[in-house]
């Protein structure tokens, strides 16, 4: 059954190198169209049975064209007549039933069912490999053109099976009226099949070469687009103009080089089957009038080899679309192989929420070094832990190993004592609230992308969770309150806003863990403020990891570490670290002075001063939340 | 044909008319098809007249017809490829011509439009959209032309060997035509429709990627995210009842506008007219070889429209990008010469559409050279924007903006970037050396001068360090660097242009307390000397500004120097005291810092 449906030939007569990718192409499709692979299946074999009954079809030219011939034997015509007919009738209503597949949807199913699928998956790999530039990229257009890929399957295989199954089946049948040319038509057209695959690997080479064109054209565009601003106030414009443009006028030339090489072997293809034209006619006409071969018979092959020529010669445009559906499933197949991390059995979940690493060492899949070396350090529950050090020491790459976007190559991340890698992933996802630097919110209401946090909550708890994060004013302020697009005023929002909303959706999460990676630092003073005021009423009695660009804020910190290239260089707290007088203290000095520093120069000597202009740092009462 | 389409949709820009650069080519290309269809039906037709000698004369080679046929068929072949090579040819030519005037387009383009619309959209429309066009102009072009050229001649060719076979030919097309229409139908709305539910699809697929970590923060692992799966849930129902109501046409227009119909009441038709009357056997053998691809070459227009639509939404944001306005320029001949390092905004008045509301209004402010002009205000008041009107983002809709006494409008472009030099927030590096990122602007640079620059800049040490000193790789392509030795590189590049104005965007972000410090000292060395327009973000730098603007919603709120505003008590005093708690901000888990932490206060009296 399986081998009888697929979309290729009797290995008899094309021979076996074409056959065995056609056949993995083939498993991999059923593979990917899930729960309508039954439906494929059949529709791929009506298409092959409408294209063997439309050979026969044409083969009744033969005997049709000798009962006209030399004197027409009338109930003889008729007779073939019939049959061709009743033949074409039933290729027609075989390939009628096949596109049911396209039309009665199941297409549009299997291609949604695969969507939601690679969508699963993309939910349950390790978000490090989603955050891998590549990766994300390829994942998100295999996830958009999942369907732009597949759609034309069925309408290229009847193409394809137009071009290979009915010509053989003619020549099959051929053999029956006159051997000889049965033979010759045998040898011509299905020979050509193999060629195809010569042909794949010119291409392949020419189209990467026009890859990376395109690839290094593009990052040129995007710089220039970019760069505009600088480039124009540089004066210099023109200049990057004239040299983007040098890149255009390659990317033709290789364009063009591609196109001729690429022609060749589609030259050669189509070239060998006007010969084969030729030869038949040739041939026939020589044993014509050797009197070996009937005129009917020539005239019935002419008709039918004239169908043949058009399909077969565009069979290579064709396969050029079947590569670009292997190339889809071979990608759809190695995204959907990607393993999530794996999970410990027997799973715990924790009651305490002290956060312990031990002996953690972690690099990165694309990185050559460890971004975090043979770390230990205790969070203690419901104390604020800070995280600080030079950036791309890795205080980030701690927050997300404790939310598990990877696993460490070496040591453990535990909270409460427990392994995360034990811990269920949604469990673990429900014990940390994240509030990032830069604030993702969705294409939906207010209200929506608040309740997010936890879809049963009531519109009390919704609305407590915003006036906790003072987002109540601006939000009574939108033109539909509660019920605004964000799409739609997207950059109406100001930053602080923005992470207001983000900060009550975290209040609302409710989660023990509060993990803040540098909630301020892109946000102007007035907005910072009242953004401070919202994460004051986050942290509290919660187990809080912060990272602060601004050592201030974090100096009431229970503990301070301070990373730098990935270890643990000093901790303790904001006192003890100035005292010993270390890394901590070094950076500690040069904000300070970074503070008092006077940008405009009214006294030459101004820059020396000690820091100890009392205004910039008023009492702590200020700070306290209201 | 497609000049005709032309004609007829005038108001419609027909999407022929991007091939406008290249249309020679292209009806070259087109005319060398239609030419080979031509022959290959001749060649068809020899082929009956070679078994007609073969019936008349048995025994006799008929050497004139099948050499016709031979002629014919080589003929026909290479003017097909030679099409599809013109068309190929055309379509590269076609895309660097478009994209060449793109990117010279968007050098005369309004900065503030080139924002508007995005840098990553705008470079998506160079390279994608012209790339989405070739489809379009070079595969589908030759088959355009055989899909008209085929049929027509093949009616003419059985209108002379036979007309009643000749009108059972074109009933059979007329059916499969009236099918096709059926399938067609409301298709300009459907297809709307389609890809209005595909570009839903596409957001929905990017949100869901990119918002990954957050989504995964709120995964509680029940059920698929949402919104996805709703926009993926409307996608299938909006195809699958295309797919229905479009099935039963589109199918019949398949079944018939294939071979075998025509050529099964070709034969059935042919043998009837045999059997009642007479039929020349040759005359019928043509009449097959020519007429039943006749309805076959009607097919591939059923595809063709879809591709043609498909780049009719390239064409359309191509067109948009080539619309948008140049940047008025002043003629030559009455371009003025700043006379100063001064600045001044007289009634200055803007607003981003122009029945919007005003993003600044009614500005006056004189900045004198050499002196320092702070703009502070809440975020929204308009600072950026008033920063952005000097070097022309946009031009001022009242009032005038003077550099050096003149008319920012009456200014060269490059006068004026000649006396103002930019700092912005985003910090752009090219990919090239480090030196030729400083070097931008001032190609004839020395070594010597691009690492005083550095030096002041504070960017020198680190740039040493780095391992190819001055000649490591930046930007995209190149090392990483942090965002405070981007900035410090973008400042040792202004530095180096050693322009009298300077417009400073301050950052909001600081990257470490170290860079923080290094970046302050690179901003007071570049600002030595300069008239300075600084959009300042934090208000520490400013206390010594010689002037503070004070915008509130794109109006000058209050002006004067630090000392005095606190002392008036208005907004700039409520700003000052919302920064300095801002400043003093201390998180605290549960417990009051007095508990444990030092406080802020005495925190200050700490040795340093």
């Amino acid at each position: 059954m399986t081998t009888d449906s697929s979309p290729t030939m009797p290995a008899s007569s094309s021979g076996p190198r074409p056959i065995t990718p056609w056949l993995k192409t083939y498993r991999q499709l059923l593979r990917s169209s899930g729960t309508r692979a039954a439906e494929l299946r059949a529709a791929l074999l009506g298409l092959t049975i409408a294209a063997a009954l439309q050979g026969l079809a044409l083969a009744c030219l033969l005997p049709l064209f000798s009962s006209v011939l030399p004197d027409p034997d009338w109930p003889a015509v008729w007779t073939w007549l019939a049959v061709m007919t009743a033949l074409m009738g039933l290729a027609t209503v075989a390939r009628w039933r096949a596109q049911g597949f396209d039309f009665d949807g199941h297409m549009a199913a299997a291609t949604h069912e695969l969507r939601t699928r690679l969508g699963e998956q993309l939910r349950r790999m390790p978000l490090e490999r989603l955050q891998d530039k590549r990766t994300g990229e390829v994942s998100s257009t295999l996830l958009g053109n999942v369907d732009e890929n597949l759609n034309y399957l069925l309408t290229v295989v009847n193409l394809i099976l137009g071009a290979i199954v009915t010509p053989l089946v003619a020549a099959l049948a051929t053999l029956f009226v006159d051997w000889r040319m049965g033979l010759i038509l045998l040898l011509i057209f299905p020979t050509i099949l193999p060629l195809y695959r010569w042909r794949r690997p010119i291409f392949a080479r020419n189209m990467r070469r026009l890859a990376e064109t395109h690839q290094r054209i593009n990052g040129d565009i995007l710089e220039y687009t970019q760069g505009l601003p600088v480039l124009r106030a540089a004066r210099c414009a023109g200049e990057r103009a004239a040299s983007l443009q040098e890149g255009f006028e390659e990317l033709r030339l290789v364009q063009s080089r591609a196109q001729r090489a690429g022609n060749r072997p589609k030259v050669l293809i189509a070239s060998l089957v006007e010969l084969g034209l030729l030869l038949v006619v040739a041939v026939g006409v020589t044993w014509a009038i050797a009197g070996t071969l009937d005129v009917a018979v020539l005239a019935a092959l002419l008709v039918m080899v004239s169908r043949f020529a058009e399909p077969l010669a565009n069979f290579v445009n064709y396969t050029a679309i079947l590569e670009l559906i292997e190339t889809a499933l071979e990608r759809i197949e190695a995204l959907l192989a990607i393993e999530p991390l794996p999970q410990r059995t027997p799973t715990a979940v924790p009651t305490e929420f002290d956060i312990a690493f031990s002996g953690v060492t972690f690099g990165y899949a694309q990185g050559d070094r460890p971004v975090i070396r043979d770390l230990d350090a205790e969070l203690p529950a419901r104390r604020m832990t800070a995280l600080v050090g030079p950036s791309g020491s890795g205080k980030s790459t701690l927050t997300r190993l404790l939310m598990r976007h990877a696993d460490p190559q070496r040591g453990t991340v535990a909270i409460g004592g427990v392994d995360v890698r034990a811990i269920p992933p949604e469990t673990l996802n429900g014990l940390i609230s994240v509030v990032f630097q830069d604030v993702y919110l969705f294409d939906d209401t207010v209200l929506a992308n608040i309740r997010m946090a936890r879809p049963d909550a009531s519109d009390a708890e919704v609305e407590a969770a915003a006036r906790a994060a003072r987002c109540l004013d601006f939000i009574e302020r939108l033109p539909q309150g509660w019920d605004t697009p964000l799409g739609d005023i997207g950059g109406r929002l100001s930053g602080g806003e923005r992470q207001r909303i983000s900060i009550a959706r975290a209040l609302l999460k409710q989660a023990p863990i509060v993990v803040l990676d540098e909630p301020t630092a892109a946000l102007d003073t007035e907005s910072e403020r009242s953004v401070q005021e919202a994460i004051d009423a986050l942290v509290r009695d919660k187990t809080v990891i912060v990272i602060a660009h601004r050592l201030s804020t974090i100096a009431g910190a229970d503990a301070i570490l301070v990373l730098e290239d990935g270890r643990l260089v000093e901790q303790g707290r904001h006192a003890d670290l100035l005292a010993a007088g270390r890394r901590y203290r070094a950076m500690w000095n040069a904000q300070q002075r970074a503070k008092a520093w006077h940008l405009i120069e009214t006294e030459p000597d101004r820059d020396t001063l000690p820091p100890t202009d009392s205004q910039t740092i008023p009492n702590s009462a200020a700070s306290e939340p209201r | 044909m497609h000049t005709d389409r032309e004609k007829s949709e005038p108001d419609d820009k027909s999407p022929w008319a991007v091939m406008q650069p290249v249309r020679g080519q292209i009806r070259f290309a087109m005319a060398l098809a239609g030419l080979g269809t031509f022959l290959s039906l001749v060649a068809l037709a020899m082929l009956a007249w070679v078994i007609h000698r073969l019936i008349e004369a048995p025994g006799d080679w008929p050497w004139t017809p099948m050499f016709g046929v031979l002629v014919c068929t080589v003929l026909a072949y290479l003017l097909r490829i030679n099409s599809f090579d013109q068309s190929h040819y055309a379509a590269f030519r076609l895309e660097q011509i478009l994209r060449t005037r793109l990117s010279e387009h968007l050098a005369r383009v309004s900065l503030g439009e080139i924002q508007r619309i995005g840098a990553g959209a705008l470079a998506k429309v160079i390279q994608d959209d012209v790339k989405e066009l070739h489809v379009f102009v070079a595969d589908s072009t030759p088959l355009y032309a055989r899909a008209y050229a085929g049929p027509a001649i093949t009616l003419i060719a059985l209108l002379w060997l036979d007309w009643r076979l000749a009108l059972a030919a074109v009933a059979v097309l007329a059916l499969g035509f009236v099918a096709m229409s059926l399938a067609m139908r409301d298709r300009a709305e459907l297809v709307r429709r389609y890809h209005a539910a595909r570009e839903r699809v596409s957001a929905a697929v990017v949100e869901f990627v990119q918002a990954m970590p957050v989504v995964r923060t709120f995964d509680s692992g029940t059920d698929t995210f949402g919104r996805f799966q709703h926009a993926l849930d409307a996608y299938l129902g909006f195809l699958t009842h295309w797919y229905r109501e479009a099935g039963l046409s589109a199918r019949l227009g398949m079944a018939v506008l294939n071979p075998m119909p025509t050529l099964a009441i070709l034969l059935w038709f042919g043998a009837w007219l045999g059997w009642r009357e007479s039929l020349d056997f040759s005359t019928w053998l043509a009449v097959l070889l020519i007429g039943t691809g006749m309805a076959e070459a009607m097919m591939p227009l059923m595809s063709l429209y879809h591709l043609i639509d498909k780049a009719k939404l390239s064409i359309d944001r191509i067109d948009e990008v080539m619309n948008t306005p140049e940047l008025p320029q002043v003629a030559p001949e009455g371009a003025r010469r700043p006379q100063d390092a001064s600045l001044v905004f007289e009634g200055v008045g803007f607003r981003y559409d122009a029945d919007g509301e005003e993003a600044v209004a009614d500005l006056s402010f004189t900045a004198a050279p050499g002196t320092v002009t702070a703009l502070v205000g809440p975020s929204g008041a308009g600072k950026t924007t008033v920063a952005r009107l000097i070097p022309r983002f946009w031009d001022v809709t009242a009032g005038r903006v003077l550099v050096g006494g003149v008319d920012v409008r009456e200014m060269r472009a490059e006068d004026l970037m000649g006396q103002v030099s930019f700092v912005f927030q985003d910090t752009f590096l090219f990919a090239g050396s480090i030196a030729e990122n400083i070097r931008l602007g001032v190609p004839d640079a020395s070594q010597e001068a691009v690492e005083a620059a550095a030096r002041a800049a504070q960017a020198h040490a680190f740039i040493e360090a780095l391992p190819q000193g001055y000649e490591t790789r930046a930007g995209e392509r190149g090392i990483f660097l942090s965002g405070g030795q981007r900035q410090r590189i973008t400042i040792a590049r202004a530095i180096l242009q050693d322009r009298p104005i300077l417009v400073l965007d301050e950052a909001t972000a600081f990257a470490d307390p170290e860079n923080e410090l290094a970046l302050v000292a690179a901003l007071s060395q570049l600002m030595r000397g300069k008239t300075v327009i600084l959009v300042a973000h934090r208000l520490s730098t400013i206390r010594d500004a010689d002037q503070i603007l004070v915008l509130d919603r794109g109006r000058l709120a209050e002006l004067g120097r630090h000392d005095d505003l606190i002392a008036h008590g208005g907004l700039y005093a409520r700003l000052w005291h919302g920064y300095e708690q801002a400043q003093a901000w201390m998180l605290h888990p549960d417990t009051p810092p007095s508990a444990h932490a030092p406080s802020p206060a005495r925190l200050a009296e700490m040795p340093s």
